[in-house]
């Protein structure tokens, strides 16, 4: 039998609505300017994305979330199975990467100021994928169920505690109970790879959905001078110019994982002390200084409290800030576009304070 | 539809009967859930160890239990008595450990200190490790939260 | 055209097949472990494919000491590292392979968005008119 393509093609054109989905792809435009390249991190972000569905479910295949099982599980998929310890690398390193073009994306916003008006939603939700993308890696942190990563895990989940009372309810919640146990690990497996996904989904859906409704961002100089800026079509031109990016940073990605794999320290003892060098993945390292700095107590409350606290103002002024950012091209907009500078060397100048 | 001198409208009244009894009916659905992920924090009252285990500790001697599922330092005091401490850092939750040569508690998470009696002497840790009680009965040692008397 | 095409499969098949065929082996790059009974444990798993049904691992048995005799513990990290010239040699040739892969897809890719800039430009480039007027996904996205 022989099977008409142009009419299956139309048979599916005309149930999922194709034909539009091109057309509109075509018609869309992404603008070319001197700082167009930073268009190019938010596909970036998907790639990795990508990279870590595969290669996480790959894991998934092996791995056990137990307190016995866990790391002779990681050691096994390690030592046995074709090239397992390549793709725990794999799924190691584009993490980091992952995390590393999420904070560009951000950065490079802020800079150009793409959040302005109408953009706010997509500067949220943006804040969002953030901050999912971080617990993510906080979570993944745990399941080797090593040494290191329980009394890391440990730290992270107190930490809720120098808020009253919600504090506790959060601690709890994260850990199964008061302290950190098997139940901890089988928690933090099922947001890694059930929970953490189905949010990501849903949140980036609105995210490019959004993007896709107000169209890329122009430099706000030719917006103020409503200069016509030139642009190209993202289909096929632009497509073609992401998929070039795409490539190397698929190599550049294999060449790393090949050559630092991941090592798997010593099952987790929860009775054994800690051991040293107790530090949590490197997105964390300023936030993990930035409560080291403040001494033990501080008058009527922990130093810890305040800390927590000034990090969470942070955090919501961050995700306000197009509103808070509301005259992007006066005075204030400079000193916000200062601000992002300051916070940069800042997140830099006390990661390395940690290592140190 | 409003009788006189009524404060609502019937439509009003019907509706929030409804959406009242709508919120009751979703607050008995979520509470067992609320329940269920948050499970009752279980810390042991009490644990009974051999005592012959620890009998020939010297004075100034520490040694580890169970204490639950976090570990529990007990020491031999001068006059033979055990002195008892969740081994669990009051910062932020590492297990300390035991150092003879310093004669001290020491925490390798953020540096923290305790000296040989649990009080808490340098770095971020803010208070002295828990004290549990501990009593020595028959052929057994009880380590007790503290105001748990002897069960009988 | 028939030539070329010929030459084309010539250089191809083996470019693209050839590490495939060598990442396809189990052996292909294994990591190499400090610990004596992990180098042994990773021997013995090499020379027996790992498509055979491993033996199950002993059960938890009921009682802790039993456990703990049935269990070897694991006394050193398991770090990855490429031992002998074999595993060496092999990484190299896939970077070799990898990387001039990626140049020969990215000097193609360069031909192509040359030529669609250029239809672009030559056909469709109507600076007056605005991107989004009959945006076709407008009655979707509600603007
Ligand atoms: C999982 C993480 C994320 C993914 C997968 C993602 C994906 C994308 C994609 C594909 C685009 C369009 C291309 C581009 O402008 O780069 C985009 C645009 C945008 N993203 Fe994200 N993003 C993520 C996180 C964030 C974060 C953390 C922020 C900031 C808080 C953010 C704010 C924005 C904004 C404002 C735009 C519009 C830019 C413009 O129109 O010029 N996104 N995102
Ligand atoms: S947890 Fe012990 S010093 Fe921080």
């Amino acid at each position: 039998m022989k099977i008409d393509m142009k009419k299956l093609a139309a048979w599916f054109d005309d149930r999922l609505a194709l034909t539009p989905i091109f057309k509109y792809m075509t018609k869309k435009e992404v603008p070319q300017h001197e700082h167009s390249f930073w268009y190019y991190t938010g596909s970036s972000i998907l790639l990795f994305l990508f990279i870590q569905i595969v290669t996480g479910i790959m894991l998934a295949l092996y791995y056990q979330p137990t307190l016995e099982g866990a790391t002779d599980s990681i050691g096994r998929i390690m030592t046995e199975l074709p090239l397992g310890w390549l793709i725990r690398s794999v799924h190691s390193w584009s993490s980091t990467f992952m995390i590393a073009f999420v904070m560009i994306h951000l950065l490079a916003i802020w800079f150009t100021k793409s959040y302005r008006k109408p953009r706010e939603a997509t500067w949220m939700t943006g804040m969002m994928l953030l901050v999912v993308s971080m617990v993510f890696g906080f979570t993944g942190y745990l399941l080797p169920w090593d040494d290191l990563s329980l009394s890391a895990t440990k730290v992270g989940t107190n930490i809720p505690m120098a808020i009253p009372v919600v504090g506790k309810w959060v601690t709890q919640f994260l850990r199964g109970g008061g302290d950190v146990t098997g139940d901890t690990l089988t928690r933090f497996y099922l947001f890694h790879v059930c929970i953490l996904p189905l949010v990501i989904f849903a949140i980036l859906a609105v995210h490019i959905l959004l993007v896709q409704k107000e169209g890329m961002s122009v430099p706000l100089k030719d917006e103020i001078a409503k200069k016509k800026v030139p642009a190209l079509p993202f289909w096929p031109n632009f497509i073609l110019r992401e998929v070039v990016i795409w490539l190397v940073l698929l190599g550049v990605l294999l060449t790393i994982s090949l050559a630092f794999a991941p090592s798997l320290e010593l099952t987790a003892d929860l009775m054994a002390p800690a051991p040293e060098g107790v530090k949590p993945e490197w997105y964390f390292l300023f936030l993990f200084q930035t409560l080291k700095i403040f001494p033990a107590n501080m008058g009527p409350v922990t130093g810890e409290f305040v800390a927590v606290v000034l990090i969470l103002i942070a955090v919501v002024a961050i995700f306000f800030l197009p509103f808070i950012d509301n005259k992007p091209e006066g005075k204030k907009g400079k000193l916000i576009q200062y601000l992002g500078v300051a916070g940069l060397i800042y997140a830099i100048v006390f990661s390395i304070w940690s290592l140190l | 539809m409003r009788i006189d001198n009524a404060y609502f409208t019937r439509r009003k009244f019907l509706n929030s009967i409804l959406g009242g009894w709508l919120g009751a009916v979703a607050a008995s659905f979520i509470s067992p859930i609320v329940k269920f992920v948050w499970p009752p924090y279980k810390e042991p009252d009490e644990v009974k160890l051999v005592f012959a285990d620890y009998s020939g500790m010297q004075p100034g001697e520490v040694k580890n239990f169970a204490w639950g599922s976090k570990p529990g330092l007990i020491k031999r005091a001068p006059d033979g008595s055990f002195i008892a401490w969740v081994g669990v850092c009051t910062h932020l939750d590492c297990n300390v450990a035991w150092l003879p040569d310093k004669k001290q508690f020491f925490c390798a998470c953020h540096d923290g200190w305790y000296d040989e009696n649990g009080t808490n002497v340098s770095g971020p840790p803010p208070k002295p490790l828990r004290r549990l009680e501990s009593s020595v009965e028959g052929e057994d040692l009880f380590v007790r939260k503290p105001g748990v008397g002897a069960k009988t | 055209m028939r030539k070329i095409r010929v030459l084309y499969l010539l250089v191809m098949v083996p470019v693209v097949l050839a590490p495939l065929a060598a990442v396809a082996q189990p052996s292909g790059v294994p990591p190499t472990v400090k610990d004596k009974a992990q180098i042994e444990a990773a021997v013995a798993a090499q020379a027996a494919p790992t498509q055979q049904a491993k033996p199950a691992p002993a059960p938890p048995a009921a009682k802790k000491p039993a456990a703990k005799k049935a269990e070897v513990k694991r006394t050193e990290p398991i770090v990855p590292a490429y031992s002998g010239i074999r595993e060496k040699m092999a990484v190299i040739v896939f970077y070799v392979w990898l990387w001039f892969s990626i140049a020969v897809l990215i000097y193609f890719l360069r031909l192509w968005i040359k030529e669609a800039d250029r239809v672009y430009k030559a056909k469709y480039y109507e600076p007056e008119e605005s991107p989004r007027k009959d945006n076709p996904m407008a009655p979707v996205l509600g603007d």
